[in-house]
């Protein structure tokens, strides 16, 4: 049975029923929301053991065989451990959205997207094949676009998505080009195929490629100096921000990296890029996180702190980072989630997450308590938690670098690791004793309680965080059927694990004890940190060099439309002009390739065409020539007319038909553009007149000879004969020109009616605007003149612009 | 004044430009018309009512189907390509012939694709004739209002 398949399809197929179903209507679609994933989660549970043994389950389907295109799906101890994370933690979130957002209509759109983003998510992890995990990947950006946007009203959510969205996939562009260049240099896109590939380490493409896929994953996984638009994005409702930024989608890129760990995991590239990167960024989201008094902005760094962890944890090699690795993404995902969930709760309950405003939450809401306190003490890393089991294995990777004689590298991740989790023990003692325990709030405005969370509300966080506590205890249980195979897979070699959370009065397990100690101690002087914090300038943040990037964009392109385009029109179509000239004389010289025809006689015309050549060329003075704007218009359809004259006595009947019919249009259109645009006065017609005369004259002059060359060369055979001769016998019609449009050529004109379809949406909106404005400048009027009377009322033009905006 | 008469002109002719577009886009394949130019026949006849009637009568007459126009026109377009499919490829022709009262007659994906063509030309026209048709109206609506206002200054 196509199980795997079968996952992704019910939940994309569950996203749109459960839009349609109106979830908002009642909470018990909170059990029917949950009940997909948590299906998945158990089937994934089954296939422990089985994947535990080795048997992994593989799903291949061809996509575009003729592009070597194909959607493999496998699921390995690494997928499953993610796979299990992103349902388990996603059937929780799901039923806690129903609460999250009761009786908001959008609520059916939030699962819809919401669903996407896991079917996504799972793909991404369930994948075999290169290019399949990047359009999944894509698939999250995408998703997780749509949900920080949700509140679209808002302009830091719509802000903050966009940043999330650029960053992301502009990481995940450059990432596409390291896969190809893997795939090219192996000859296939599927994973396995490319972790066995005999000397794909030593291959010459492979830094290249994997500095590109490093950008992918540090983007997305929010590495330094890419971890800024992680805080931005907690403008999300809060079941997205506990869902993708902290369990999952986050995650991304460090699955991706623990994906091509085994082959590429012992390159020295590989290590100091993922060593210094994840280091750094584990010490300054840290750090960082005890400045902010937004819930959800404190979380978000301590989130980055973690991301950083995992990608340091992944440069290493050896026993304890692998076991660090697993347990830390698992405490994490059990810890971080019901914090936010949490955090969403205050929110919902008082209206703000604002740590200044909120105090003694504990009494109203104890269940909430309760699980924050438990995952705080999870995050701190207090025995027996499972947080405690994971900074503790790490903490144990750097002593083992020490003692082996590595005190450069052991000696500075012992540090870091121990700095940025008493930093992390601060900023989570802070956030608990502020919100729920302390009396008084800071600001002289303290939040009030508008109702207190239903048990259902906080069921979900409060699962989570007690498997996270409690769950270190059974370890045994489960670390050989869950970690064990995740391990092999991101090492290579199968091995089995015995975790212990009590080693003894170890060095690690003292350090461990004065990490909680001076984390204590920085909760206490928290007030002076935040200032010491407060006064460190904006302008060094990797933010404020995202926005002058950005900005610097948006100002070249100003400036290059000031340059090509800000001009009167005189200027503007001679930039043009000269420009065409310039290509024809530039393919008159190098297009050697050509045959001179000789022309079999030389007619003279008749003195009927002579007419007509007269005629335009009078037209066409005329227009030069004319003073009024309307007589312009006027003398240049006289010389369409001539045109197509022309068309006719040379036997073109559909193009004199075309011609004629543009011509008319053009004459009306242009009459009425020039009813809204008025001469400008400061403009002097006379300046430059010279300059603006030889330009027309080169461009007649370079039409002729292009015209004329075009007549007595040519390059190849002519295909007229062909088309002529089959147009018949292969289109079946007897009108050759429509044959070609219709038929022959139909790709050209497909994309020319997709150009002007482009062009009437263009203009159905551009046109409009300049009326709001008009409205807009009435209603400016209208107020300075209200004194006076018969001045028309505000409120009535203010209508007729909404009308118009809608129309 | 003019415009009584340009009413009358509208009465009379835009029915029978719209039936010469038919009739253009009909003979497409095998004679001089087809799609594209049938189109702009058919934007010149609701030019003409435009100019007679105004915007808004044109937009009450024809106005739910302007802008939409284009896109059904696309719509049918690729429709028409990817009928094509079933014979074996994007963009290859399907044609059925029968003969009717002694008349041959042929209808086939191509004219299928011509009549997107054809809707996609006239929804862009009219996209375009309609929304600047507006703005003239509005600033003549506005000169009128500002001569009348120095006239009542003056007087």
């Amino acid at each position: 049975m196509p199980a795997l398949a079968l996952s992704l399809v019910i939940l994309f197929v569950s996203a749109p029923i459960f839009w349609l179903l109106k979830p908002h209507r009642s909470l018990w679609f909170a059990w029917l929301s949950a009940l997909p994933p948590a299906a998945i989660t158990v089937w994934q549970a089954l296939q422990l053991p089985a994947v535990a043994q080795g048997n992994f389950i593989a799903e291949r389907y061809a996509w575009a065989p003729t592009l070597g295109l194909e959607l493999a799906l496998r699921l390995d101890g690494l997928a499953l451990f993610f796979g299990l994370i992103i349902t388990g933690v996603g059937a929780c979130i799901a039923f806690y959205t129903a609460y999250y957002f009761e009786g908001e209509p959008r609520q059916g759109f939030f699962y819809l997207v919401l669903y996407g983003f896991m079917a996504s998510m799972l793909g991404l992890v369930w994948a075999d094949d290169l290019l399949t995990l990047f359009i999944f990947w894509e698939g999250t950006s995408i998703t997780s676009y749509l949900l920080i946007a949700f509140k679209s009203d808002y302009k830091g959510a719509t802000e903050g998505a966009r940043r999330a969205l650029i960053v992301t996939t502009a990481g995940g562009l450059a990432m596409l080009a390291g896969m190809v260049l893997l795939g090219l240099h192996v000859g296939s896109f599927n994973i396995s195929e490319i972790l066995s590939a005999p000397d794909i380490a030593t291959a010459s493409i492979t830094p290249v490629a994997l500095v590109l896929i490093f950008l992918g994953a540090f983007t997305k996984s929010a590495q330094f100096p890419f971890q800024f638009w992680l805080p931005g994005a907690m403008a999300a409702p809060t079941p997205a921000s506990a869902y993708l930024h902290s369990a999952t989608m986050v995650k991304a890129g460090v699955f991706l990296l623990a994906r091509l760990h085994p082959t590429f995991g012992e390159l020295p590239l590989w290590f100091w890029t993922l060593f210094l990167v994840g280091g750094f960024t584990m010490v300054l989201g840290g750090v960082s996180a005890i400045r902010y008094t937004d819930m959800k902005a404190l979380l978000a760094y301590a989130t980055v702190a973690v991301l950083g962890t995992l990608v340091m944890l992944l440069a290493f090699r050896e026993k304890y980072a692998y076991e660090a690795f697993v347990v830390t993404v698992l405490a994490h995902a059990l810890y971080k989630a019901p914090l936010f969930l949490s955090a969403g709760i205050v929110d919902h309950a008082t209206g703000t997450r604002d740590l200044r405003r909120l105090a003694n939450l504990a009494r109203a809401m104890p269940l909430v308590a309760a699980t924050v306190v438990l995952a705080a003490l999870s995050m701190s890393g207090v025995i027996p938690t499972m947080g405690f089991l994971a900074k503790e294995l790490m903490l144990e990777q750097g002593f083992q670098r020490i003692e082996h004689g590595e005190a450069f590298v052991g000696g500075l991740m012992y540090a870091a690791s121990a700095l940025a989790a008493l930093f992390m023990v601060g900023a989570i003692v802070t956030l608990t004793w502020e919100a729920f325990f302390r009396r008084q709030a800071d600001e002289q405005h303290p939040a009030h309680l508008h109702h207190a969370p239903s048990p259902g509300f906080v069921a979900p966080a409060l699962l989570l965080t007690l498997l996270g506590t409690f769950g270190a205890f059974f370890t045994g249980v489960y670390e050989n059927l869950l970690f064990a195979p995740a391990i092999a897979a991101i090492s290579g070699e199968s091995t089995a694990l015995e975790l212990k959370l009590w080693h003894g009065l170890t060095p690690v397990f003292l350090t461990s004890l004065a990490v909680l100690a001076v984390g204590v101690g920085v909760f206490a002087l928290r007030n002076r940190v935040r200032r010491a914090f407060a006064a460190v300038p904006e302008k060094f943040s990797s933010l404020a060099a995202y926005d002058a990037l950005i900005d610097a964009i948006y100002h070249f392109a100003y400036r290059l439309t000031t340059v090509i385009q800000g001009s009167p029109m005189a200027p503007q179509v001679s930039v043009t002009l000269l420009a065409g000239v310039a290509v024809v004389v530039y393919a008159l010289f190098f297009a050697t390739a050509r045959t001179s025809v000789l022309l079999d006689s030389l007619e003279i015309p008749s003195i009927a065409e002579w007419l007509i050549f007269a005629l335009a060329i009078l037209g066409a003075l005329a227009t030069v020539r004319a003073r009024s704007r309307l007589s312009a218009i006027i003398s240049l359809g006289v010389v369409g007319i001539t045109v197509t004259i022309f068309f006719i006595v040379f036997g073109a009947p559909d193009l004199a038909l075309t011609q004629l019919l543009i011509e008319v249009l053009t004459v009306i259109l242009l009459v009425l553009v020039f009813f809204r645009v008025r001469p400008d006065p400061s403009v002097e017609m006379d300046k430059r007149r010279a300059f603006r005369i030889l330009v027309a004259i080169a461009m007649g002059f370079f039409g002729f000879v292009v015209v004329m060359v075009n007549h007595v060369t040519q390059i190849g055979e002519s295909i007229s004969p062909y088309f002529l001769e089959k147009s018949y016998s292969l289109g079946k019609g007897a009108n050759v020109v429509n044959v070609i449009l219709v038929d022959f050529r139909g790709y050209d004109t497909l994309g020319e009616i997709t150009v002007l379809g482009l062009a009437a949406l263009g203009g159905y909106a551009l046109l409009r605007s300049p009326q709001i404005h008009k409205l807009r400048r009435r209603i400016v009027a209208a107020r300075s003149s209200a004194s006076e009377d018969g001045a028309q009322p505000v409120s009535s033009i203010r209508q007729e612009a909404t009308e118009v905006g809608h129309d | 004044m003019i415009e009584i008469y340009l009413r009358l002109v509208d009465k009379i002719l835009t029915p029978v430009i719209l039936l010469i577009a038919i009739f253009l886009f009909l003979r497409g394949h095998d004679l001089p018309g087809g799609g594209f130019i049938a189109g702009l026949v058919a934007a010149s006849a609701i030019e003409l009512t435009i100019l007679a009637r105004g915007t808004q009568a044109t937009r009450d007459r024809y106005g739910p189907w302007a802008v939409p126009l284009a896109g059904a026109g696309l719509t049918i377009a690729v429709g028409a390509a990817l009928l094509g499919m079933y014979n074996g490829g994007f963009f290859r022709s399907i044609w059925l012939e029968f003969s009717m009262t002694g008349e041959k007659l042929k209808f086939g994906t191509p004219q299928l694709f011509d009549l997107g063509v054809m809707f996609v030309v006239v929804g862009m026209a009219i996209t375009y004739l309609l929304r600047l048709g507006e703005a003239a109206e509005a600033a003549v609506t506005e000169q009128t209002r500002l001569g009348r206002q120095t006239e009542d200054r003056q007087r």
